[in-house]
């Protein structure tokens, strides 16, 4: 899931400072399951931000609402009429919703609530771990099923760094080296001497050089009933 | 200017106070009962700090002792997430606090709420 914090109520209230109604906006999808953008944190955020503008003598009229996604333009169609009395919207989706419903409606003012981490894992309660980082060439069918480029802070693709002890990482002792990982299981696995195969560069404008990417299917466009 | 209002969010099951247990506090007591304690949100919380309560006690069975086995120590957490939130708008987190206290024991419930005024009426003094 796309993995998200929310901000500093300080810097939502600086955004809203000129809005006197808000609509605080959740979603559903992965914020909702990281709790940090469904129904029970635009409960929350909403009176927060209620309580801390009524502390400042400008009270404020908030909306709740919670989409089943904002990444997807067919659930924001009713978005202009939740924002029927509200000035700005402040949106707890990730920057993925931010961004489309910026796109989609040029007039309506959006704000992040949260800010968008990355790709990760829920290991427990509370807890959330990086384990991709979308690079759109994937090499984890050679590393037993473990990123290096997600789960080193060096992005090593060639074997460990050197730094590491006993198996952890040299950056943040706090996690194993991912690379003596891969080896410990590749090894236990007799597969040890895939890491002599001699890989091809890996391809990194797959993640940087064409940014924003696109992904297209030719298929599913020709027969989408909204364009045709 | 009224008493200043405390807010106590409790399991039905700690106590059968009435206000009239509570006729001699020299404050406003409002008990909200839940069915268990695990069900009140950060949101109930920060609702009663909304409507101008000046604290905010959440009281649980004691540790163990919970119908629903953990209901009390969801509660815990619960008031935490509620100090993060209060700390950012600037309200002193120590305003909520959770207690646990026995079952249907309404002589130690009251007593709890006791301290708890008494900690936030000095809060008071103090800010004066």
């Amino acid at each position: 899931m796309i993995v998200a914090e929310r901000r500093h109520l300080s810097e939502i209230l600086k955004n809203i400072e000129p809005y006197n109604k808000v609509l605080i906006l959740g979603c559903r999808g992965c914020v909702a399951i990281c709790s940090t953008g469904g129904d029970r944190e635009v409960k929350i955020i909403a009176t927060a931000l209620r309580i801390a503008r009524k502390r400042q003598g400008k009270p404020l009229i908030t909306y709740e609402a919670t989409l089943i996604r904002q990444c997807d333009p067919e659930y924001l169609a009713n978005l202009p009429e939740l924002m029927k009395d509200a000035e700005a919207v402040v949106s707890l989706a990730c920057g993925v919703g931010v961004n489309l419903i910026a796109d989609l409606y040029p007039d309506i003012r959006v704000y992040p609530g949260v800010d968008t981490l990355f790709f990760g894992a829920n290991t427990q309660l509370g807890v959330w771990q990086e384990k991709c980082r979308g690079c759109g060439d994937c090499i984890i069918d050679l590393t037993a099923g473990l990123c290096p480029i997600a789960r080193c802070p060096k992005n090593l693709l060639n074997g460990p760094c050197g730094g590491s002890q006993n198996g952890k990482c040299e950056v943040n002792p706090e996690n194993p080296c991912i690379w003596h990982l891969i080896i410990e299981r590749l090894k236990a696995r007799g597969e040890l001497d895939k890491l002599n195969e001699i890989w091809e560069p890996k391809d990194w404008r797959t993640y940087l050089g064409e940014s924003p990417r696109k992904r297209i299917r030719e298929d599913l466009i020709k027969n989408n009933k909204r364009e045709g | 200017m009224g008493k200043p209002k405390i807010a106590v969010l409790c399991c039905n099951y700690t106590n059968s106070a009435t206000y009239e247990d509570f006729k001699d506090f020299p404050c406003e007591i409002v008990i909200k009962r839940f069915p268990c304690s695990g069900s009140i949100e950060i949101v109930d919380i920060l609702k009663e700090f909304e409507d101008d309560a000046e604290g905010v006690l959440v009281c649980g069975c004691e540790k163990e002792k919970c119908h629903n086995k953990t209901g009390n120590l969801r509660a815990e957490k619960r008031v935490l997430g509620a100090k993060k939130y209060l700390e950012e708008i600037g309200i002193d987190p120590e305003r909520a606090q959770m207690a646990f206290v026995p079952r249907l024991d309404t002589g130690a419930f009251v007593e709890t709420v006791k301290d708890f005024v008494e900690k936030i009426l000095n809060k008071d003094e103090d800010k004066k």
